[in-house]
């Protein structure tokens, strides 16, 4: 029962969204950014944005919540004991007796990302500064889900932006990390998440993130290598255009 | 019926003594004075899982984690996650294709006789294993060190140990404990020693979220318990620098 009901609200939700998770349709369109054209239905490529999809993902709808946590619950924990027997394991033995429960716990905790709204965590924290260089926060430990295997994924990212009279509260940029990745996800669209998050939250002249992280999923199975790791960007606004700002930027995430 | 012979697969032996030495996956009270004829005994039984069944578990496996897809609320028909369910089936499958490998199989050629009394000590082996109380990964080293006793055993074959005990549904200080039990019973030698030194995602990517935490347990038999000088050689050999 509950099940039909979150396929119903997935299915709203593809209406305007996408996917709660999926691909951006399309470019981003961000009123009042400059690149001739400023907020027309058509403005410059590099700067537009996409579909209305992530412009809503600022008043997106909270798709998960805490009695949905527990109504499920059940259902994720009998599942688990189904993989424990296919495995072929005995959940019956002492160490395994909770598992399933702990299991879906963990699994919960992993998206707990998918409860959380921007909106909720950045409404207090914008503040008007007059300050126009370089803000940035790096090394923030990240953990994720890898949505093709399921599989942890973890690892850093670096995320710099630089203002246009506003700026933002510097645990809010780790917070936004934090929503982002407790999801089932894949590097790429995180990392441009992060940054489209920020970007609708400031405006500001331009947004840069990267990441860098370790997937098991190669690292456990697969190809099994120990040392590999994924780094992707996403450059928005003048970072994207001006090489100076994106080496500056490139230079204080590497000290 | 297969769950009674796996219920002794990977746990307490019931808390009893085995002589018998069914308990494939269990702790064991048992000294390291084997009867070749138990180890035989045990090598006899069959694995829990054959690599055979694997594809018939998985629609199974794959009708469970669409469940879970859709209790933590994500929309199984989209473009990402179509295919998910099985590739994590498949994949939660290799991480514990432990149960299919017994010791007997992979030790039984590469045990040799030599005349060599000195410590042999194979550190850095890398080593992934699920965490058997929220089925989320830990990993870590592993250095193994055995005095021999006119045996010795190829050296690839200690990795292999570890690979076999260690993907599976573990807890740690078990895991230690059993490859130290599998290389005492395998070549009887003066001593072994077996340390691993781990991170487990449980705590650092949940719960108390401790990033740089590590835990280190290990497993002296034999002279390596007894005599002081030996652990001492053996841990400052395998320090890293």
């Amino acid at each position: 029962m509950d099940r039909s009901k979150q396929k119903q609200m997935n299915q709203n939700e593809n209406e305007t969204d996408a996917a709660i998770n999926g691909y951006f349709d399309g470019r981003v369109k961000i009123p009042g950014w400059k690149a001739g054209g400023g907020s027309g239905a058509t403005g410059n490529p590099s700067t537009t944005v996409p579909s209305s999809s992530v412009m809503e993902s600022w008043r997106e709808e909270r798709t998960r919540s805490l009695e949905d946590n527990e109504m499920s619950l059940p259902s994720i924990a009998a599942a688990y004991t189904t993989i424990l027997r296919g495995l072929g394991e005995d959940p019956q033995r002492q160490g395994l007796l909770k598992t399933p429960w702990r299991a879906a716990t963990a699994m919960q905790f992993f998206t707990k990302g998918y409860q959380e709204k921007i909106i909720d965590v950045l409404n207090d924290a914008i503040f008007d500064e007059d300050h126009d260089e370089m803000v940035i926060v790096k090394d923030i430990d990240m953990f994720s889900m890898c949505e093709h295997h399921l599989v942890p994924i973890f690892g850093r990212v670096h995320i710099g932006y630089l203002p246009n009279k506003r700026v933002l509260g510097l645990s809010k940029l780790a917070r936004i990390v934090e929503i982002y990745s407790r999801r089932l996800q894949v590097q790429e669209r995180l990392t441009k998440q992060i940054a489209v998050a920020i970007t609708e939250a400031l405006q500001p002249a331009g947004v840069g993130v990267v990441v860098e992280a370790t997937h098991m999923c190669m690292v456990m199975r697969g190809v099994q290598k120990m040392n590999s790791k994924t780094v992707t960007s996403t450059m928005l606004g003048v970072f994207r255009e001006d090489p100076k700002t994106r080496d500056e930027f490139l230079t204080l995430i590497r000290s | 019926m297969e769950y009674q012979k796996a219920a002794e697969l990977n746990g307490l032996c019931n808390g009893k003594i085995v002589t018998e030495y069914l308990c494939r996956n269990g702790f064991s009270e048992l000294t390291e004075n084997f009867d070749t004829k138990k180890v035989a005994v045990q090598h006899k039984n069959e694995t829990s899982r054959k690599e055979a069944e694997d594809e018939s578990r998985l629609p199974a496996l794959e009708a469970a984690y669409t469940t879970i897809l859709q209790g933590l609320g994500e929309n199984t028909d989209r473009q990402g996650l179509l295919k998910t369910p099985l590739r994590a089936a498949k994949a939660m499958q290799f991480l514990t294709k432990g149960y299919h490998e017994t010791i007997f199989d992979v030790l039984n050629d590469a045990i040799f006789d030599e005349d060599h009394e000195e410590l042999v000590i194979v550190k850095d082996i890398d080593m992934f294993s699920l965490c058997e109380h929220h089925l989320v990964p830990f990993f870590g080293k592993v250095h193994i060190g055995y005095l021999p006793s006119k045996k010795v055993v190829g050296l690839s074959k200690l990795a292999r140990i570890v690979e076999i005990y260690s993907r599976r549904l573990q807890v740690q200080e078990r895991l230690t404990k059993q490859i130290a039990m599998a290389i005492s019973e395998a070549l009887q030698p003066v001593g072994v020693a077996v340390v691993i030194e781990a991170a487990h995602m449980c705590m650092v990517m949940r719960g108390v979220q401790k990033m740089n935490s590590r835990t280190v347990t290990s497993a002296m038999l034999g002279v390596f318990r007894e005599d002081p000088k030996a652990r001492e050689e053996f841990l400052a050999l395998t320090k890293s620098a």
